[in-house]
């Protein structure tokens, strides 16, 4: 997209989040969430990386991710628009690829939400509000579409999250090299929503402590919670560069390198985008704990965002071993 | 910061520098550090072997001793050497931009051409004993009389390797009365100039890298002073400013190696590694390419037109996160380094813990954030 393309395209998510936010997780209902859905849809978004070369770079992606991230929202922007879309076309540069049957695909995961190793069970179709089908990566390569089924528990209240069926329809392959380069997307695409959230809920402390007085000063006076603050912020510029560079090495370096990056900038956001919440937590005080605030939705995101695709774990490590040997 | 996408470099016109340092490399290895030679010492002579390729100051105007290139080459430069296990680039990148912003015409194409050379080695005069990082505090005086020369008294501290440097960048108070950030000028004093006494200071490491600096009725010339009087504040927030962003200090190829050290010692000792030493390790590599990444984003903010400001408190603190979870890291890796004569990854260790209080204590570093980052309200002082 030309800058001033993706300005307008920017704007448009901005406009949609503000419009669709959740105040508090009583607004989490059927109907608001599909009434989201279909307004986000009408965005035509699911374009943006359908066609080859795609229309928007992995950065425009990550920067829109990131957007949505910042407020409450209950669309699946991840998985329909931008996940599920890049995945076919990946496809498309493999192995002959058979139609797939759903008209809004999402991607599928192992139960546990991460990429599905050899013998994966208890599949689910991930970020699955407007989806009517899900994609499935196979560890070696092999991609097949599964149906969706009930509802699957999340501690996320924002997240849609399907049960997929165990057996799968073939639609075709990607190459090692495509393999590495889906994963080094996901892996971006996740990180920067969760980048959004965390960066959105420290700026909203900030105003916070400006306004809230204790012992006749404004808290954000005080140097515990300067610091505290301050602490947040580093976070959440960690994880900024980490991800913003990470999403550029998709777009310029070879899918090796792009994996490094994508792997490093998720494990920091795992324990850093969680970190941030945290503190913020702690500067709005005891009005963070209650149902009502949106404090707990940010700490959802950020909590199942962190094991989502690879834990922190899972990233420490393969990025504890020698060059070469990875 | 920037919500639209970043230019991190064109990987092309990087790739093409990369290969011509590779290739000048190949011919012109790193010199032999003999036993007896000093750090200082050996890093001058790689400093001028560098220079004499023309990879030293890619960043700085031609007509200065550069190249006129981008940031970003000088970073490309860097990220070769960690990649090679050499040292950094020297860093002067700091003391290089003081200059070039607040430096007279005459003082750029005297100082900046021999400084890149390593003609000229400087120190940086700005903490005193009564003043580390609260640069307000400082109480060195500069007086000028009637005739237009000053005269300067008081006592510098924390002055890395004055005893093999030549020149100083040296703060003083120029009016007793102002407010600090009108009072402070900037002075570039010879330390052969009589009234210096330089003193090594031993530290913790049992390095003498750090020194006291004595000044009694040291004269000091009207030409030597750098910018106009009471601009010492303003270049000191620019120096530091530099001097917290990993890229411009050099330090990001001495962490990459020694990573690359640990992961090779974790993987020759599968099995027997203590528990959760493989994700100590696993973490620092993440803070390591968390700060090359940092490192570029900032970059390529400075190419769009962003000074480097108070988001170099930012760059600080992850920096020190990086350095002290690396060191001690590698002492769980090699504890080795405890029980016998010690080595360089013990010297490293304790030279990390400093790093916390150098060039701003993470205190300092928070609060600059807080307030002039974040603009949250100044706080009732005790």
């Amino acid at each position: 997209m030309e800058r001033d393309e993706f300005t307008l395209v920017r704007d448009m998510l901005r406009a949609f989040a503000t419009r669709f936010r959740s105040g508090s997780a009583d607004d989490v209902k059927a109907q608001t969430r599909t009434d989201a859905q279909r307004a986000l849809d009408e965005l035509g978004l699911t374009g943006l990386r359908r066609t080859s070369p795609p229309a928007a770079t992995a950065q425009e992606c990550a920067l829109l991710a990131e957007e949505h991230g910042r407020q409450p929202l209950t669309t699946s922007l991840l998985g329909t628009a931008l996940l599920a879309p890049e995945l076919l076309r990946l496809l498309d540069e493999g192995e002959r690829a058979e139609p797939v049957h759903g008209a809004r695909p999402t991607v599928a995961l192992a139960g546990d939400l991460r990429f599905p190793d050899r013998d994966a069970v208890g599949l689910v179709a991930w970020d699955c509000d407007g989806a009517d089908t899900a994609l499935l990566v196979h560890a070696e390569g092999r991609v097949t579409e599964h149906e969706l089924g009930s509802p699957a528990p999340t501690a996320d209240l924002l997240r849609g999250v399907r049960r997929a069926s165990a057996e799968g329809r073939p639609v075709g392959r990607i190459t090692p090299g495509a393999h590495r380069s889906w994963q080094a997307y996901a892996l971006v695409v996740v990180a920067s929503e969760l980048v959004g959230a965390a960066r959105a809920f420290v700026e909203q402390s900030v105003d916070y402590a400006r306004e809230r007085h204790q012992y006749g000063q404004p808290i954000g006076s005080f140097q515990a919670v300067q610091h505290q603050i301050a602490d947040a912020t580093v976070l959440v510029e960690a994880c900024t560069s980490a991800t913003r560079y990470a999403a550029w090495c998709l777009d310029s370096e070879t899918p090796g390198r792009a994996l490094t990056a994508a792997r490093v900038a998720k494990a920091e956001v795992n324990s850093s985008a969680v970190e941030a919440v945290y503190a913020g937590m702690q500067v709005f005080g005891g009005i963070a704990q209650t149902w009502e605030h949106v404090a707990h939705l940010y700490l959802r995101r950020a909590l199942v965002g962190a094991t989502t695709l690879a834990t922190t774990s899972d990233l420490l490590t393969v990025l504890a071993a020698p060059e070469g040997t990875r | 910061m920037t919500d639209t996408p970043l230019n991190f470099g064109d990987p092309e016109d990087l790739e093409r520098l990369r290969h011509d340092f590779r290739a000048w490399l190949a011919g012109h290895p790193l010199p032999e550090r003999p036993a007896d030679e000093p750090l200082p010492v050996f890093l001058h002579r790689w400093h001028r072997q560098l220079h004499s390729g023309g990879w030293v100051g890619l960043d700085v105007p031609e007509q200065y001793g550069g190249r006129g290139l981008t940031a970003l080459h000088q970073v490309t430069v860097s990220d070769e050497l960690g990649a090679r296990g050499a040292p950094g680039v020297p860093r002067i990148g700091y003391l290089a931009h003081a200059l070039l912003r607040f430096g007279s015409e005459e003082q750029r194409r005297r100082l900046l051409p021999r400084m890149l050379s390593g003609d000229d080695v400087w120190c940086q005069g700005f903490s005193e004993p009564g003043a580390g990082s609260d640069l307000a505090g400082m109480s060195t005086y500069a007086e000028r009389r009637p005739e237009g020369h000053y005269i300067v008294n008081g006592q510098k501290l924390w002055t890395s390797y004055a005893q093999y440097s030549g020149l100083c960048l040296l703060l003083a108070r120029t009016d007793r009365a102002a407010p600090a950030h009108t009072s402070i000028s900037a002075f570039l004093l010879p330390l052969d100039r009589p009234g210096v006494t330089v003193r090594p200071l031993r530290a913790a490491n049992g390095d003498d890298e750090f020194c006291e600096l004595f000044l009694d009725d040291v004269r000091l010339e009207e030409f030597e002073r750098i910018g106009a009087e009471g601009d010492g504040w303003p270049l000191a927030m620019t120096t530091v400013a530099y001097e917290r962003n990993a890229q411009d200090t050099g330090h990001l190829s001495k962490y990459g190696l020694l990573i690359e050290r640990l992961r090779r010692a974790a993987h020759e000792r599968r099995g027997t590694l203590p528990d959760g030493l493989l994700s100590d390790i696993g973490r620092c590599a993440v803070d390591y390419q968390v700060l090359v990444a940092h490192a570029r984003r900032r970059t390529a903010e400075r190419l769009a037109g962003q000074s480097a400001g108070p988001e170099s408190s930012v760059d600080k603190l992850l920096m020190t996160r990086a350095e002290q979870r690396l060191y001690e890291t590698a002492l769980k890796v090699f504890p080795e380094e405890l029980y016998g004569e010690g080595g360089e990854v013990l010297g490293d260790y304790f030279y990390s813990r400093a790093a916390s209080v150098y060039g701003g204590t993470s205190q300092i570093q928070r609060n600059i954030i807080a307030k002039r980052l974040l603009g949250l309200p100044v706080g009732p002082r005790a």
